[in-house]
């Protein structure tokens, strides 16, 4: 049975496949390069949450030695994740130059308008 | 000394030619394809001592920092990625050897410095997936390789090749997504991200979340599947290497595309394992994708009219080969699928470069133009007909040899239908490329204004690529036994 309890428990869970989800249906549906590239990104950042998402404890602090009475969380997911970041604003970069180029080609930046330019050319 | 810091010294130095190019300068760059013909070089001989070392002292390990595994990064060079070392290195060093004279010509001269630091940093990146054994190291290196081959696609700046750019930017973007996510709740179920820990760690994992796991492995077979372009998920790679410079798309078809697959072997032999595969349907998945790939990737090779992205569709159908002898899970069926690796990227890189250099010498690309091309400029048409027999499988070629092996393998698994699969799609090879070869050599007359020479570089390149395909296919027993060890390890049962 659908377990409404366990879904509010894992709150973080559900809402990045919300958001992941979100993002893949944006990438997919729209023939906006624009669209497609911050429907990525929205795909990416919904995996960076699941990411840390998995190293967090509720209530937990920061991992700062020293203190015997908190609990910490798991700090390396949020490590990885910045390295993540990175890469995916560099990919974001990279292809909106592109989109640039193409606009500049074409005049245009949705891929059903250039697939028609192009038919006509040949 | 040097010895026991070769295995991140692979990574180093392509990464450090790269950025020294981009550091000084568009003055320094005339000394730029000596620069990076220098370090592919050293990193053929590197990969050469490698291969020695693994082949009688057991796998290379090297801890990052000196931090011990589980908390450091972790090389580790087993015989398959020594192997698939050797193979990236030697053949970026022939592609740039044969770009040694014709490149400068295809590239636009103001960026011809970026490119070769692209071509570096992209060889950083498939040396380093090959020999990592961190998955969130697998993953940086993989968005490093999906940028840098999509900018090596893109570099020209014409309209189609920039078009063909984007999509295989997204598309292998969503591919690494995909794998993300997958190494999230596999880090999730497990606690690692070494891959051997992740392996002593999963049947637990397995029996406490069975769910998380199945679907780790259902995502790192999308991610990586799209990414090394296996049918249906094929969709962006006729127009990225079709329209690619010759030299990128040399690259890209020949080691780009596997480098995904030898990940694909480490995740699923030496973590996920035989026992647990033998639970879901990745074999049924692998073998009718494969099946598809092979047929559709001829019947669509037989249409085209350019002869680059004919080529382009021709690979398309090679990696179902590849994946139909994983998805055999034999030890023959595997062993063809690791010597089509090699044997095609041998066979893939001399097409493309001879391809390019015909197109390069005559100006013409599409297939009926090429009539009587092979008297006027006979190298590259001799290596074109070479690399087109041994596509088709005619015995003492490479080609044939992990074609042998591939129907070995059908048989060992019981599943005489592949046989027919490979023997029916290696006639269909034959329908599209030797016409070309034909009329290459017995077409009219090819009317060329002007004949200009052909570079010594390229000259050297294209034919110690036909000696290596005529090599490895009368002398296969040497890469058979250098795998075999490898192999049979995962098929102990």
């Amino acid at each position: 049975m659908f377990d409404l309890v366990k879904l509010g428990d894992n709150a973080f869970y559900s809402m990045t496949i919300i958001l992941f989800l979100t993002g893949f249906w944006i990438m997919l549906s729209h023939s906006n390069l624009i669209k497609k590239i911050i429907g990525m990104n929205i795909m990416e950042s919904a995996i960076f949450l699941f990411f840390v998402v998995i190293g967090y404890i509720s209530g937990g602090t920061a991992s700062i030695l020293g203190r015997d009475d908190v609990r910490y969380i798991n700090p390396l997911p949020s490590a990885l994740i910045l390295t993540g970041i990175v890469v995916s604003v560099s990919v974001t970069a990279f292809a909106l130059a592109l989109v640039v180029k193409l606009y500049q080609h074409y005049g245009t930046v949705d891929v059903e308008e250039i697939a028609r330019i192009r038919r006509n050319e040949e | 000394m040097i010895l026991e810091h070769a295995s991140p010294l692979l990574v180093v130095i392509p990464l450090m030619t790269a950025y020294s190019i981009l550091l000084l300068g568009p003055k320094a760059w005339r000394y730029a394809r000596v620069a990076s013909l220098v370090s592919t070089a050293s990193l053929v001989v590197l990969s050469l001592t490698i291969a020695y070392q693994v082949s009688h002292h057991g796998p290379v390990v090297y801890h990052f920092g000196n931090w011990e595994p589980p908390w450091g990064i972790e090389f580790l060079i087993d015989r398959i990625s020594a192997f698939f070392l050797l193979i990236v290195s030697s053949i970026s060093f022939l592609t740039l050897l044969f770009g040694y004279g014709i490149l400068f010509k295809e590239i636009k001269e103001q960026v011809i410095g970026y490119y070769y630091a692209l071509f570096l940093i992209l060889l950083a990146s498939l040396l380093g997936i090959t020999s990592t054994n961190d998955l969130f190291n697998v993953f940086v290196f993989l968005e490093i390789s999906s940028v840098s081959a999509a900018a090596l696609v893109a570099v020209n700046g014409n309209k189609l090749a920039i078009e063909a750019s984007v999509k295989y930017l997204v598309l292998s973007t969503l591919g690494s997504g995909w794998v993300l996510l997958a190494i999230a709740s596999l880090y999730m179920v497990t606690g690692y991200l070494n891959l051997t820990y992740i392996a002593s760690a999963l049947p637990q994992a397995f029996a406490d979340y069975p769910l998380n796991v199945l679907a780790t492995l259902g995502l790192f077979m999308v991610g990586l599947t799209v990414k090394s372009a296996l049918y249906p998920l094929h969709v962006w790679l006729p127009d990225a290497h079709g329209s690619a410079p010759t030299s990128s798309s040399a690259i890209l078809s020949a080691l780009v595309v596997k480098v995904y697959i030898i990940i694909f072997l480490k995740l699923v032999f030496r973590v996920f394992t035989l026992d647990f595969i033998s639970l879901v349907p990745l074999q049924f998945s692998l073998l009718l994708m494969s099946t598809l790939g092979i047929f559709l990737g001829s019947l669509l090779a037989i249409r085209q009219t350019d002869i680059k992205k004919m080529l382009a569709y021709s690979t398309v159908a090679q990696i179902g080969y590849v994946f139909l002898g994983i998805g055999l899970f034999t030890y023959n069926g595997l062993m063809g699928a690791l010597l089509h690796i090699l044997n095609h990227a041998v066979m893939k890189a001399m097409l493309f470069l001879s391809a390019g250099l015909m197109i390069k010498l005559t100006g013409r690309r599409r297939i009926n133009t090429l009539n009587g091309i092979g008297r006027v400029y006979p190298l590259p048409m001799i290596a074109f007909s070479l690399g087109a027999l041994a596509m088709v499988g005619i015995p003492p070629l490479n080609g044939f040899i992990s074609k042998w092996y591939l129907g070995l393998g059908a048989l060992d698994g019981d599943q005489p239908f592949y046989v027919m699969v490979i023997l029916v799609s290696s006639f269909l090879n034959g329908l599209y490329y030797l016409p070309i070869v034909i009329n290459g050599f017995f077409g009219a007359d090819a009317k060329l204004d002007q004949v200009h020479p052909i570079p010594i570089g390229a000259k050297i390149a294209l034919i110690s690529l036909s000696v290596a395909t005529v090599a490895f296919g009368l002398f296969s027993n040497i890469v058979v036994q250098y795998l075999a060890p490898a192999v049979q390890q995962w098929f102990i049962l």
